[in-house]
């Protein structure tokens, strides 16, 4: 109030300038209902304490003036003075304060004073409205002797002025105070609104911001060096916002939205729970709405997170639980018998073969108690053992028929993450089965000799027997050389042809049992240069290039012939399978043997159009051939059959159009 | 020496038999056939034989090592030819043992002729030789 206290000054100094000795100003102070002087002129310095008063104090005519609210003059005797003219002002105007115009219909205290022909009432003096204290004091001067009637109204009209510009000035100074109220709360608020880490934002109802915390200015204002990508997440970010603020606005009841906005200084997408209310005037009116944008992109990380290793969790148990079935599907059908045992050697699983030796708690016998005491003591002594692998045989008893068998019991260890042995795991061959198993194969592998060796001994039979009858014809053809009419010649030609490709059909199959060829040590390389001499012209003419590597070897024995014929049949088998281009290699070397003889190795490889499966399987069965009517269908039989006879090897490899090699081995003399 | 070498031709195959006697005879040999050893003894002993050509197998009990004997008892050089169509081991041994160069049937008849005309040229130049 001091501001507008200063009018009382001036207020003092007009009246004594009217000639009035001396004047004050008390006030009434509403809460306390004390009446204390506040300015005073031309009085000593205690002179104005006897107006010190209260509400209260009603017979003093300073209070009765007071309520009554109509200025008195009570004359009075002395020297300087011809009576005191009390004068009191009370807050009160013509027009209504700015809220209660607005507030239409309600009366503002002013107002009411300034129509109230009533005895006011003093603690009611607060504005219903605005919440304005209303004022109320008292001028009180000392009239000068022989003042007149008009004297005393001029006095009367000046205060009246001066109540009206009091009251004006004391609106006035509310309304600054108000101002003052609400910048303070507005700064509380802001600092609110700063201290806050998320983003805080009041909108317009056009959406347009009008204050923000620093924490939404990093997404919602331009920086000052601004990039053009900047620029672009700022833009970006006013529109989301705005987009989901008229949605909010659209759908009323839905307060919460998810957003991404980019972070304008890290460049960060962060994701953004938008949570909003509109803000409403007093008279009900929308003001525009506060958000508050929470951060929320840790939150659904860690959410998604969580669904992740939940997943993952699960899928990994799924995997365990595959990988359970999976393993328990092999041990129930590996066939031979598997033991797992844990990291003290005892008994952890057993398939039901393993079952089968060892037996059940209720089916257990004599020889199961045997059985598992010889595997306890075996996988005993390797789980305390330094080795991660073990096998030994184990002879054990089978209990249904009481016979003994020969394991072969191999075992492994797994160890735990710590380095510790966590399990043993031993599975049981039965040697016995795995001999029966080899003695089978090599069974099987003497009949397919065997059949081998009657199949040629009937071609063998067949080709003696149809010998002499050919042997005829062929000595007829000769004879009757020269005696044919040139009509004939045609049919005598094909018949010498014909003829001679049953010669050579009968000679080859003779060729492979008659074994009249000399036996001895020879040189496979000079045999191999010799069939290459044999072949330089027909292998130029096709255009196959030759490449040899012959090691040094030692003398082979056998027929020297022989595997000429043999060598000769691979090589010409490998020109035709190539064309113009092709490359044919052949290589010798000695291969060491520790435990039996020492053999020769003779490659014969083609990079030719190779062999079909099919054909790889029949290849060596007489009468096959792939050459049509230029093939008799026993060169690789016979390959096969003097090898075979020479005690030695004879392996293909072939790949469709990529090659064929033929690898010989002969025994070496040692 | 006679102007026409007198060859013998033993072998169980008639037909066989014929056609080498027919061939022989075109090539301008005198030549005898006999079907077995029993007939080749016959004609060995009956005629100055320069040359024989002989199938190994003949009758069951006899081969044709039982009439190159028989033959070469008569003339330890007799230049001889051993035909076969199957021969084992032994058979091929015991022929190079006594220098007889063997021919495998079917025969490359050049290859016979050839052989021929080699033994009884070898044989007309040592006669020659030891006067």
């Amino acid at each position: 109030m001091e501001r507008s206290d200063e009018i009382f000054a001036v207020l003092l100094e007009e009246i004594v300038a009217l000639g009035h000795p001396r004047a004050l100003v008390t006030r009434v102070d509403f809460e306390t209902s004390e009446i204390t002087p506040i300015a005073s002129l031309n009085y000593p310095k205690n002179g104005v304490q006897r107006y010190r008063s209260s509400l209260f104090a009603v017979e003093t005519p300073q209070v009765r003036i007071l309520h009554s609210q109509e200025p008195e003059f009570v004359p009075g005797r002395g020297k300087k003075t011809s009576g005191i003219y009390y004068y009191p002002l009370i807050y009160r105007n013509r027009t209504a304060c700015w809220e209660a115009e607005r507030a239409r219909g309600r009366k503002c205290v002013a107002v009411e004073n300034f129509h109230s022909k009533l005895r006011l009432q003093l603690q009611d003096q607060v504005c219903g409205i605005c919440e304005m204290r209303a004022y109320a004091a008292m001028v009180i001067t000392e009239v000068a002797p022989g003042t007149t009637p008009t004297e005393i109204a001029e006095l009367r009209a000046l205060i009246e002025l001066a109540n009206r510009y009091l009251s004006r000035l004391f609106k006035v100074e509310h309304y600054h105070n108000r101002m003052v109220d609400m910048e303070t709360i507005i700064t509380q608020m802001q600092t609110v609104m700063e201290s806050m880490t998320d983003p805080v934002i009041l909108t317009d109802p056009q959406h347009r911001v009008i204050t923000q915390n620093k924490a939404a200015e990093r997404y919602f204002r331009l920086p000052e060096d601004v990039s053009e990508g900047r620029v672009r997440a700022v833009e970006l970010n006013n529109l989301l916002f705005s987009a989901a603020l008229s949605s909010m606005a659209v759908s009323g009841n839905d307060s919460s939205r998810d957003m991404t906005l980019v972070d304008a200084i890290e460049g960060d997408e962060v994701l953004f729970e938008a949570v909003s209310a509109p803000s409403f005037a007093p008279d009900g009116r929308r003001t525009g709405m506060v958000s508050v944008l929470r951060d929320v992109t840790d939150l659904r990380r860690a959410d998604e997170e969580l669904r992740a290793n939940y997943d993952k969790l699960r899928q990994a148990e799924e995997v365990v639980r595959q990988d359970r079935d999976r393993l328990n599907l092999v041990i129930e059908n590996v066939g031979d018998p598997i033991v797992v045992c844990d990291r003290d050697a005892k008994l952890a699983l057993l398939d039901p073969r393993a079952q089968e030796l060892l037996g059940t708690e209720k089916t257990r016998t004599a020889i199961h108690i045997r059985n598992q005491a010889i595997l306890d003591a075996y996988i005993t002594q390797f789980t305390y053992s330094f080795s991660d692998r073990e096998s030994s045989p184990l002879q054990l008893v089978n209990p249904d028929t009481g016979l003994e068998v020969e394991y072969d019991a191999r075992s492994g260890k797994i160890y735990d993450e710590r380095g510790l042995v966590a399990y043993t795991v031993t599975v049981l061959r039965d040697l016995t089965a795995v001999r029966r198993l080899e003695q089978m194969k090599l069974e099987r592998r003497m009949l397919e000799m065997e059949k081998f060796a009657s199949a040629g001994r009937l071609a063998g039979t067949i080709a003696h027997e149809v010998n002499n009858p050919m042997e005829a014809i062929k000595n007829c053809i000769f004879l009757l050389t020269d005696q044919i009419k040139p009509e004939a010649a045609p049919v005598y030609d094909i018949l010498k042809a014909e003829t001679e490709r049953v010669a050579r059909i009968v000679r080859q199959m003779l060729g492979l049992y008659r074994s009249t060829a000399q036996v001895g040590n020879f040189d496979v390389n000079s045999v191999v240069e010799d069939t290459l001499l044999l072949f330089t012209r027909q292998l130029d003419r096709a255009g196959v290039r030759v490449e040899k590597e012959l090691n040094v070897l030692p003398q082979a024995l056998g027929s020297a012939d022989q595997i000429r014929q043999v060598l000769s049949n691979l090589v010409v088998n490998a020109k035709d399978s190539m064309g113009p281009g092709g490359l044919l290699r052949l290589r010798t070397r000695l291969v060491r043997r520790v435990t039996s003889r020492d053999m020769i190795r003779i490659l014969v490889a083609d990079s030719g159009s190779g062999i079909s499966e099919h054909v790889l399987r029949t290849m060596f069965e007489p009468f096959m051939t792939t050459k049509g009517e230029r093939g008799t269908g026993l060169g690789l039989w016979i390959v096969k059959g003097i090898i075979e006879n020479h005690g030695g090897k004879l392996r293909v490899r072939s790949r469709l159009g990529k090659g064929t090699v033929f690898a010989i081995e002969l025994p070496a003399v040692q | 020496m006679k102007s026409k070498p007198h060859i013998l031709v033993v072998d169980d195959e008639p037909n066989v038999l014929v056609t080498y006697r027919l061939i022989l005879q075109q090539q301008g040999y005198e030549v005898s056939a006999a079907i077995s050893s029993e007939e080749a003894r016959e004609a060995l002993s009956k005629n100055t034989i320069d040359l024989l050509l002989c199938d190994l197998s003949l009758e069951k009990q006899e081969n044709g090592f039982d009439v190159i004997d028989f033959a070469r008892q008569k003339d330890p050089n007799m230049p001889t030819v051993l035909l076969t169509g199957y021969a084992t081991q032994e058979a091929n041994d015991h022929a190079a043992e006594m220098g007889i160069p063997v021919l495998f049937k079917p025969i490359d008849i050049r290859e016979l002729l050839e052989t021929i005309s080699g033994l009884l040229r070898e044989n007309y130049e040592q006669h020659e030789a030891t006067g």
